[in-house]
């Protein structure tokens, strides 16, 4: 098991920064800014990074002081961080022509804002307002902010993310504060709540950091120097400043690293305390006393992370039946069969189990994210699958609940309706899988099964209520993918709106249920005759039924109907989209001598839509 | 390890400057890295690292190796 109080020497020992990253999220060391700063010496030395970030900086108080802790932050992480601080209290002059800024180019760009920067109002008691004076002025802030987002969003500043420093002081009507109508605390949670849906509506690829969140992780005491702030208008302390970065250069991590979307949990002494086959349901540590709430308190942060979009996986050596009967029937157990999309239980060695779920689960192993209580089954698929990151379960019960708090990729940017369900998804694709081996072993052809399915595919054209789900796909596809392109809400709301650009999506009913939208395409008109198939992919989950070939051939005929007489298509190969590397010709696209893809509509019609076993609608 | 040596691993790692270039005498302005903003990470430093609570009114007298070695010793910090 993962030591509990790792020293500084143990992470000065460590040899790669996987394990590092790994002992930094699960035990909370704290560090003093020159031990921060000997750390990253050391992960600098042991493996040059493997991303770069850059982070521009707009801010209203000081910030070049939180340096230390964001190039700890992202040493951690593995990316190369670059930043620019934009001159002191400069901000809306950073969203002009040939500012600092723009010529940075950021991949983030961080607005480092106080609370009277959104409206001088703000410097002055909120209490002396009535309830309808506050609603006025939170409508006027709100679109100011508006405006100063908007200005930025003219330019390519990247991901733009918002953070309003908290109060130093306690509200204006200190404890009574709550109660009172003209509540300054319940105004500025009012204002945040407003703000996060304006900056989710909008698609502009904009996030507010709650830097309220940081406030309640570890007070307000513990979050404000106040020496630091009248004497050098720097509000944060060391704790604060780090756990800060932390959050931002996670930010950083889900735009520039793999995605990851399986947490694959070892069973004993993960989900549970203690060994099932010894200790027998009776004698494994679960339920409401102490350590066994512990457990129960990690499964429910479990269901936390499948809410978020992830699905489980359980991979155990153990008799199956044994953990059957806990899943079943130990009454105190939270997750049950239905929250795994696979599982292996057996008694092989957890890298080949990790990759033959990775197949099962049409998944790269990259997106994978591995938990055991094991030093040796930790250190073996560390060493096999140096892809999949580990993270080792505490030896502490207590701080179970906690350990995978800290994970950067097990953050989200944005939440689709495919997310909430992903698991049942993958539960269906399970059970389309047992209907198929069952036709099989009655000597029935794929067609049958296919038949059987009674596919429906409802096709819609630029459709901005998918708009977050179609920028994920962009974000999240590898395999299915012909140009592996990603686009930001930003970008997806341009084609979308963009009367020489057409944004087609699927989603596929069958009898085990519906995928939600789960195929794009996005068509480029270059001339009144000609399109270009800038980005054509599937997600993994509707692969192989047919589903590639009846949405393109229905594309194609539509393009068609408007008149288009040629398609040109690119394979843009990368590590992972191998599968597709014959699906333009397949389909009857020629090759062109420039290494393109051509079809040319006039002379060779696509394909009929009975071609296919699935009936397709166009949603108007 | 003598207080001198422990204040030069210190303000070496905190600025980022070679161990060799602070002596006994080194005071901020020999050092281009110990500017303003560079003072402040250097107090957080000294806080964390000899443990002890340094008053705002105290930062502007930091501002030398003597000052600093002056300031531990009569906080009976070794």
């Amino acid at each position: 098991m993962a030591k509990t109080n790792p020293s500084f020497e143990d992470l000065l020992a460590s040899e790669t920064r996987a394990e590092l990253r790994a002992v930094m999220a699960v035990s909370r060391i704290p560090l003093s800014l020159p031990e921060a700063q000997k750390l990253v010496s050391h992960l600098e030395a042991l493996e040059p990074p493997a991303h770069r970030l850059r982070l521009g900086i707009v801010h209203s108080y000081t910030s070049q002081l939180m340096d230390p802790w964001l190039s700890l932050a992202a040493a951690i992480q593995g990316l190369e961080l670059q930043t620019y601080h934009a001159p002191y209290g400069v901000t809306v002059q950073e969203a002009k022509e040939n500012s600092g800024l723009l010529t940075f180019a950021p991949d983030i760009t961080l607005l480092l804002l106080q609370r009277e920067d959104l409206h001088p109002d703000l410097a002055k008691p909120l209490a002396r307002l009535g309830t309808g004076e506050q609603d006025e002025l939170r409508a006027e802030v709100l679109g100011r902010l508006a405006g100063l987002i908007g200005q930025f969003r003219k330019h390519k500043v990247g991901q733009i993310v918002l953070s309003l420093l908290p109060a130093i002081h306690a509200p204006g009507l200190g404890i009574f504060d709550v109660q009172s109508d003209r509540s300054e605390s319940a105004w500025w949670s009012r204002l945040k709540v407003d703000i996060g849906r304006l900056l989710g509506d909008s698609g502009q690829a904009s996030l507010i950091l709650d830097t309220d969140e940081v406030v309640q992780e570890i007070g307000r005491a513990n979050f404000f120097d106040r020496r630091l702030w009248y004497s050098a208008r720097f509000p944060f302390t060391p704790v604060a400043a780090r756990e800060i970065a932390r959050r931002i250069v996670a930010l950083g991590v889900l735009i520039k690293l793999p995605k990851a979307k399986v947490i694959v949990l070892d069973a004993d002494n993960t989900l549970w305390g203690g060994i099932i086959g010894e200790d027998g349901m009776a004698g494994i540590a679960l339920g409401p006393d102490y350590p066994g709430n512990a457990f129960v308190d990690f499964q429910r942060r479990l269901l936390d992370y499948q809410q978020r979009g992830f699905i489980l996986a359980l991979c155990s050596k153990n008799n199956a039946g044994d953990l059957d009967q806990v899943l079943k029937e130990h009454p105190h157990q939270l997750l049950h069969d239905e929250h795994f999309a696979a599982r292996r239980v057996n008694w092989q060695s957890k890298a080949d189990n990790l990759i033959s779920l990775a197949e099962e689960l049409n998944l790269g192993l990259d997106s994978f994210l591995f938990v055991d209580d094991s030093d040796h089954e930790c250190a073996a698929v560390r060493q096999r699958l140096p892809q999949v990151e580990v993270i080792q379960t505490p030896s502490r019960a207590i701080d179970i609940p906690r350990c995978l708090e800290h994970v950067a990729r097990l953050e989200v940017l944005s939440l689709t309706a495919e997310d909430l369900v992903k698991t049942e998804m993958y539960a269906q694709e399970r059970r389309r899988r047992e209907l198929k081996d069952h036709v099989e072993k009655d000597g029935a052809d794929i067609d049958e099964y296919l038949a059987s399915l009674k596919m429906k595919m409802q096709v819609s054209f630029d459709n901005s209520t998918h708009l977050a789900r179609l920028a994920q796909l962009t974000q999240k596809t590898n395999q299915f993918n012909l140009t592996t392109r990603r686009y930001n809400e930003h970008q997806m709301q341009k084609f979308i709106a963009a009367s020489d650009w057409l944004v087609a999506d699927f989603s596929l009913v069958d009898i085990f249920g519906h995928s939600g939208v789960a195929g794009l395409a996005i068509v480029h008109f270059t001339d009144t005759q000609q399109a270009e198939l800038d980005t054509f992919l599937l997600s993994c989950r509707v692969i192989g039924r047919e589903a590639e070939r009846a949405f393109l051939h229905f594309l194609l005929g539509q393009l068609s109907a408007r008149d288009v007489k040629a398609v040109v298509a690119d394979y843009l190969p990368t590590a992972k989209n191998e599968l597709v590397k014959s699906f333009l010709p397949e389909q009857g696209f020629a090759a062109c001598p420039d290494g393109r893809y051509r079809w040319n509509l006039g002379d060779t019609p696509p394909q009929p839509e009975t071609a296919f076993p699935i009936t397709v609608t166009l949603d108007v | 390890m003598s207080i001198f040596r422990q204040l030069q691993d210190v303000i070496a790692t905190t600025l980022k400057v070679r161990p060799e270039k602070i002596t006994e005498t080194t005071i901020n302005e020999d050092l281009a890295a110990w500017d303003s903003l560079g003072h402040v990470n250097l107090m957080m430093a000294l806080e964390q690292t000899f443990d002890v609570f340094l008053d705002v009114e105290d930062f502007p007298l930091l501002i030398s190796v003597p000052a600093i070695i002056q300031y531990l010793q009569d906080h009976d910090i070794n």
